[in-house]
């Protein structure tokens, strides 16, 4: 298929799924993008994507790739290793990110000056294996991420689980995190790692009356009652089918999602070891939201 | 590598009343199973075995994609003159991993898991009671080798089940070429005597001689509509199968995923063969793994629930394999149709 400048080009464009090596159009009327290439005056798609058109700008978005971050993103990440100062964090992207000592929130307040003490205790803060929520702050010269939690907001996760999706389903929104009606709270990192735990009240929030060191770098879970833990499996076999069938995530989805689930009065595996509910899921889903 | 507050999570979800694992399956339920035979078409059997990953998608869909192999058979003509157990033939196993498959593994670390995996197949199918009947082409002269190459292609937790599963099932595809011993003989006086009576050379016997003798030196391949017979397991017994049993004291559960082999301390391989015929069931192998300690009382239990779930992974995989190899009968080209 040829690219046009005229509308019907376009509409039929960004609907067009390309395979690597494709030619997408000529190189004389049209500038190369990011997931194509030029050879023989042709632009051919390097990747498996949709096509995108700024203006004269081709690029090819990839269906599977690793995580693009950006300035103020929200991620989920899992703690690799300790190194001088820094911990490296595992967010899917292409590199490990990396978390300074000084980027995130230490006991004592604040205020407080960094320490040499701390940096000889940074696994009583974040050790290896440990997930935590921060945001990406600004990137290193390499392109490596340089994430903070330097809100009451981040830091480390418990009492729940980790799904993982491909990113490109997570869309950017006002806020990732989300607390369901069925008391689960959500994390949904850009970069396809969501944490589905059990809600905390906001009052009960560590930190709130001050900074509860304590608390917030604590690895011991609370008490989960049994109707939690099996609503928390629900929404991560939700997702998991979700992705699966390539839909966007997003509250109002999920929500839905769930909701139809527990009308259904499905058990939590039928949604994985059954096709036809797991299909029957996503088109439920589809007729309520059209425009996904 | 999970936080200590996931590994507790995991644990506490599994010893609640009643247990909970992460995706809602109950103790002792597997994911789905696809098992697709003759994927190879160089190799003389093969299988690919897939658990779990996202339902009804050829590349992992969007989601996660399951444990993965990939095993495939291939006969090679061994000379056993100097052989010390007859020469009956035998099984050579390798396994190798995909680093796409490990991707948190150094070549180091990637290598000595292999090797784990291969000793453990090798060590289990190489077992002389478990040689197949049938691999012999002249008696102690020359016999096939079976190179059995196991490859993962992904690891989502349960490897080894899929791994016995892949080769059990690429065993069950293998087909033995048909053969014909031949012996050569000079018959001096009979061919001269031809020589005399006519010109014609292909008059009289041929020096080659095709019938089945004693004393044959070589063979010949024979040609014939399908691909050779299948392998006899000796006394009708069945390849082995493994059940990994994760052990959490006091219950244990089938097919973890990476995520929940990472929070159990201990899991129990057992690896039993069925006899096709009879209820006669062989334990042709058994490892402990990880770094837990087991009550020496619990493991008979553990056996005789283990040999339970064993056999019902091999009778469903027997019925599969029976319906998929009925269906490639009338063959032109190999059928591979994968199945939930």
């Amino acid at each position: 298929m040829e690219v046009d400048d005229t509308d019907g080009g376009e509409t039929s464009l960004r609907s067009k799924i390309t395979s690597p090596g494709e030619s997408l159009t000529s190189s004389q009327a049209f500038m190369r993008g990011h997931g194509t290439y030029v050879e023989d005056d042709e632009v051919i798609a390097s990747v498996a994507g949709t096509v995108e058109r700024v203006n004269k700008l081709i690029t090819v978005r990839p269906l599977q790739t690793r995580y693009n971050p950006e300035v103020g993103d929200l991620v989920v990440g899992r703690i690799t290793e300790v190194a001088a100062r820094r911990w490296k964090v595992d967010a899917n992207s292409r590199q490990d990110a990396v978390l300074m000592l000084s980027s995130v929130n230490l006991p004592g307040g604040v205020q407080r000056r960094k320490l040499e003490s701390d940096e000889l205790q940074m696994r009583t803060f974040f050790e290896e294996g440990d997930l935590l929520v921060a945001e990406v702050q600004a990137f290193f010269a390499d392109g490596a991420m340089s994430l903070h939690t330097r809100s009451l907001k981040y830091g480390k996760l418990r009492n729940g689980q980790l799904v993982t999706v491909p990113p490109i389903l997570i869309l950017r929104l006002k806020s990732h995190f989300y607390s369901l009606p069925c008391g689960v709270d959500l994390i949904l990192g850009l970069n396809g790692y969501i944490w589905v735990s059990k809600h905390v009240k906001d009052n009960e929030q560590e930190g709130e009356e001050g900074f509860d060191a304590e608390a917030v770098y604590s690895n011991q879970n609370d008490e989960i009652d049994d109707a939690t833990r099996a609503a928390v499996a629900r929404v991560s076999n939700v997702i998991r089918v979700l992705a699966a069938h390539f839909v966007p995530l997003n509250d109002t989805v999920l929500v839905e999602a769930y909701e139809w689930v527990v009308e259904q009065e499905y058990t939590v595996k039928d949604l994985l070891l059954r096709e036809d509910v797991a299909d029957a899921l996503v088109s439920a889903v589809a007729t309520a939201r059209p425009d996904l | 590598m999970l936080s200590k507050s996931e590994k507790s999570y995991i644990r506490t979800s599994l010893l609640s009343e009643p247990p909970l694992r992460a995706d809602g399956r109950s103790l002792l339920d597997f994911r789905g199973v696809a098992v697709e035979l003759g994927v190879t078409a160089l190799a003389n059997g093969s299988a690919r075995v897939r658990i779990g990953g996202d339902a009804g998608s050829e590349s992992g869909g969007g989601g996660v994609c399951g444990t993965e192999v990939l095993v495939a058979v291939k006969v090679e003509v061994e000379d056993v003159s100097g052989s010390v157990d007859g020469g009956k033939g035998r099984m050579a196993c390798n396994v190798s991993c995909s680093p796409a498959a490990y991707p948190s593994l150094t070549m180091l670390q990637l290598d000595d898991f292999q090797s784990d995996l291969t000793s453990i197949l090798d060590t289990t199918l190489g077992c002389s009671s478990l040689c197949p009947t049938n691999l012999s082409i002249i008696p102690r002269k020359k016999a096939w080798l079976l190179h059995v190459d196991a490859l993962v292609l992904a690891d989502d937790g349960n490897v080894y089940d899929a791994l016995f599963l892949a080769a059990a099932a690429a065993l069950h595809d293998t087909r033995i070429p048909r053969t014909r011993p031949i012996e050569y003989r000079p018959n001096n006086a009979r061919s001269q005597a031809s020589a005399d009576a006519s010109d014609d050379p292909m008059d009289g016997a041929s020096g080659l001689d095709t019938h089945a003798m004693p004393k044959a030196t070589d063979f010949e391949l024979m040609d014939y509509w399908d691909e050779g017979e299948p392998l006899v397991c000796p006394n009708g017994m069945s390849w082995p199968i493994c059940v990994t049993l994760n052990l959490v004291p006091p219950l244990f559960y089938l097919d973890a995923t990476t995520v929940e082999e990472d929070a159990t301390l201990t899991r129990l391989l057992l690896l039993y063969s069925f006899s096709t015929n009879s209820s006669n069931t062989r334990l042709q192998g058994m490892r402990l793994l990880g770094h837990g300690e087991v009550e020496a009382n619990l493991i008979k239990p553990l056996i005789r629930e283990g040999e339970k779930h064993a056999k019902h992974l091999n009778q469903s995989l027997f019925a599969k394999l029976k319906s998929e190899l009925t269906k490639r009968i009338p063959q032109i080209v190999p059928s591979t149709k994968r199945n939930k």
